[in-house]
């Protein structure tokens, strides 16, 4: 295991770094100078720019451009934004714990439904039922998300009138953003009216955690029926109940632990999926995370918030990825003989 | 002889799209308590198929006859599901080849034995059932003769040798203390020193508790000295059965002495390919001969082979063929 810890963590390294190593080449490739590109101070802030031309080598070679790029990325020192002049990298985190709070509640609801559901189409295997479970989850599948979003606002936000139709929270309520993570800023803030604030967030959230919760869902419903049909079929589950256990121990024990690890292993790209849709999710239901800010700068053309976006969702998707995979690996040891035939 | 098994006649029928096939054709079988009685027969000769009409594990749609198809003293055909169900989960066990894939992967080899020890053998209040489960599963792996148990009882399937892996099915499979083991080919794709191991066990596990064993393999070269019985099955019929070592001396029908002149000339030929004394391969499900299923391929068959031949006794051994190779002076 610490073998393949190991193996695991100098890939999530070596990926990042060759990350850091595009996001510099984009500042080249960019219209427009590279060092305003990298920093977000334009050339006629004459002072400000001619010191950022030897703090970033800019008077040296490429390499060392890269060097001193790279040192100023570790520490944090990410530019500034060309529109609103602020730190890009202080004005990240926030956004970023929106986006996790988003992609975790959504992550939540579709294990909460998918997983439930497709063990129970695996029981009614090929009966109606089984047959009306997977046709909606197939259905539910091929719907874009930036339509079924929309629809989703018109129908409960405009007609229904149920749900405000965006943002995280009345400003009326004046939390402060600390975290981000709207539920936990309300926890955390002093407002007299905590409760009040929290119900009106969680009207601001249902709506687009369900639609982002669909897609993995109906993902999750197909690999666990499948995964649990083909489970029931192995050798060790007929031998368990020729031995004459009982049903309830062999599903319990023996035949879900089996038929979650597809599922446990299929957790990384469904959370890449949702972190896609994430996006699009945000700009429609103007939700102030890493989804709409990036997209924000890309109409902008403000490079280093861009880079700074970038970033920070790749970096999201890989380390939520490499956590899944070691967490499978651990759950499941049989799995690392597979994987390196190691004893 | 007191057959604990006894089974006379048993046919099954599998539907398919070509109307309904034969796959065991009027089988007969006696088995002695702790008597290790040995079936040979290539694959898709029947053989697995009646280990499952025994052990009960039966499709629906299955069609089984038999004149007799007696457990004891139980009928099994008279039982319902349920009854047979606790009367062979009591009685039978059965052990596999490729024995890993017996075993949840996900689980410690410890759980899964202290798991297969009945409940109702234990006694006791919550903790000492608990321990008594564990010094239980311990006496177990000592049975078969695995030492460092505390080691095995920790890994995971994946972690064993199929030697290891087969001998932890064997103490599972006897934790209830069955009275029948059916072992098919157990020792399938194993070295052969832990064949020999394998063997062994079973051999001495037959001996001391009087457990009987219906062997199951695929050649005459895998049938160990402490088997008592043999019976050689093809394409469903039984062709002859006997003590060992009267049907390997001297074999009356020409199955046999093809099986054996093939185990003797060539040791490691690999399975499914042609028999080097029979010319042809064994027909499809869909093509059965009629008559003795032999035919196509028997050296010396004639015209009376389309009938089936009856069994014929010739003391200890039957056998069913219209031209057995030698005839018993002292008998006919
Ligand atoms: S009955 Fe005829 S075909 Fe069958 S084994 Fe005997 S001789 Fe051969």
């Amino acid at each position: 295991m610490i073998r393949y810890t190991l193996r695991r963590l100098i890939l999530l390294f070596v990926t990042l770094w060759l990350l850091t190593l595009f996001l510099f080449a984009l500042n080249y490739f960019f219209p427009g100078d590279a060092l305003t590109n990298m920093t977000g101070v334009r050339a006629n802030d004459a002072l400000a720019y001619q010191r950022l031309v030897s703090e970033r080598s800019f008077d040296s070679s490429l390499f060392s451009q890269y060097l001193a790029f790279l040192g100023h990325f570790i520490s944090g020192d990410w530019g500034q934004s060309l529109s609103t002049q602020r730190d890009v990298f202080t004005d990240l985190l926030p956004l970023l714990g929106a986006t996790l709070e988003l992609s975790v509640l959504a992550m939540a609801l579709a294990m909460a439904i998918g997983a439930p559901l497709g063990l129970y189409a695996a029981g009614q295997q090929r009966g109606s039922m089984d047959r009306v479970v997977m046709g909606l989850s197939l259905s539910a599948y091929s719907i874009p998300v930036f339509w079924l979003a929309q629809l989703f606002i018109l129908f409960f936000a405009v007609k229904l009138g149920w749900t405000p139709i965006s943002g995280q929270v009345n400003p009326l309520f004046d939390i402060d953003v600390q975290s981000g993570s709207i539920l936990l800023d309300i926890l955390l803030s002093n407002s007299p009216y905590k409760g009040a604030a929290l119900a009106d967030a969680i009207n601001h959230l249902w709506l687009p955690v369900i639609v982002l919760a669909i897609m993995p869902a109906t993902m999750l419903i197909r690999i666990t029926r499948n995964s649990m049909l083909e489970v029931l079929q192995q050798n060790y589950i007929r031998s368990a109940r020729a031995r004459g256990l009982s049903e309830t121990r062999i599903l319990l024990r023996h035949a879900l632990p089996n038929a979650m690890q597809p599922v446990v292993r299929q957790l990384g790209l469904m959370f890449s999926i949702l972190m896609s849709n994430i996006i699009v999710t945000e700009v429609i239901f103007n939700w102030p995370g890493v989804g709409s800010w990036l997209v924000k700068s890309i109409y902008e053309r403000d490079y280093p918030v861009m880079q700074g976006g970038l970033f920070a969702i790749a970096a999201l998707i890989l380390l939520v990825n490499v956590a899944v995979e070691l967490f499978h690996a651990w759950r499941y040891p049989q799995v690392r003989k597979e994987l390196y035939a190691e004893r | 002889m007191s057959a604990i098994l006894d089974i006379r006649n048993l046919s099954i029928e599998l539907e398919t799209e070509n109307g309904p096939v034969r796959v065991l054709d009027r089988f007969n079988l006696q088995l002695a308590e702790g008597e290790i009685h040995t079936l040979v027969g290539e694959s898709g000769s029947g053989k697995s198929l009646l280990a499952k009409a025994i052990l009960g594990f039966i499709n629906p749609r299955w069609k089984i006859t038999a004149d007799r198809l007696w457990w004891r003293h139980y009928d099994l055909l008279a039982l319902n599901a349920a009854q047979r169900r606790i009367v062979t989960g009591r009685d039978m066990a059965m052990i596999f080849q490729d024995p890993s894939s017996y075993l949840d992967p996900n689980d410690k080899v410890g759980a899964q034995l202290r798991e297969s020890i009945p409940t109702g053998e234990l006694s006791g209040v919550y903790l000492k059932r608990r321990v008594d489960r564990q010094t239980r599963a311990e006496r177990l792996l000592h049975r078969v003769g695995i030492k460092d148990t505390a080691d095995v009882m920790e890994r995971y399937p994946h972690e064993l040798s199929e030697g290891l892996a087969q001998k932890i099915s064997i103490a599972m499979a006897i934790a209830h203390n069955p009275k029948l083991l059916i072992a098919d080919e157990p020792t399938t794709a194993m070295e052969p020193s832990t064949r020999g191991q394998i063997y062994r066990l079973l051999a001495k596990l037959s001996a001391g508790q009087g457990m009987s064993i219906l062997m199951i393999t695929q050649d005459l070269t895998a049938v160990i000295p402490e088997s008592q019985r043999i019976s050689l099955i093809y394409c469903g019929q039984l062709m002859e059965t006997g003590p060992t070592e009267e049907v390997m001396q001297k074999p009356y029908h020409p199955y046999t002495d093809a099986m054996l002149s093939m185990s003797l000339s060539d040791q490691d030929i690999a399975p499914k390919t042609r028999l080097p004394t029979l010319s042809g391969a064994i027909p499809t499900l869909q093509h059965m001969p009629i008559g003795c299923r032999l035919g196509p391929r028997c050296p010396y068959a004639r015209r009376a082979c389309i009938h089936q031949p009856a069994l014929t006794k010739q003391q200890q051994v039957q056998f069913a063929c219209h031209y057995p190779l030698h005839k018993d002076s002292e008998h006919d």
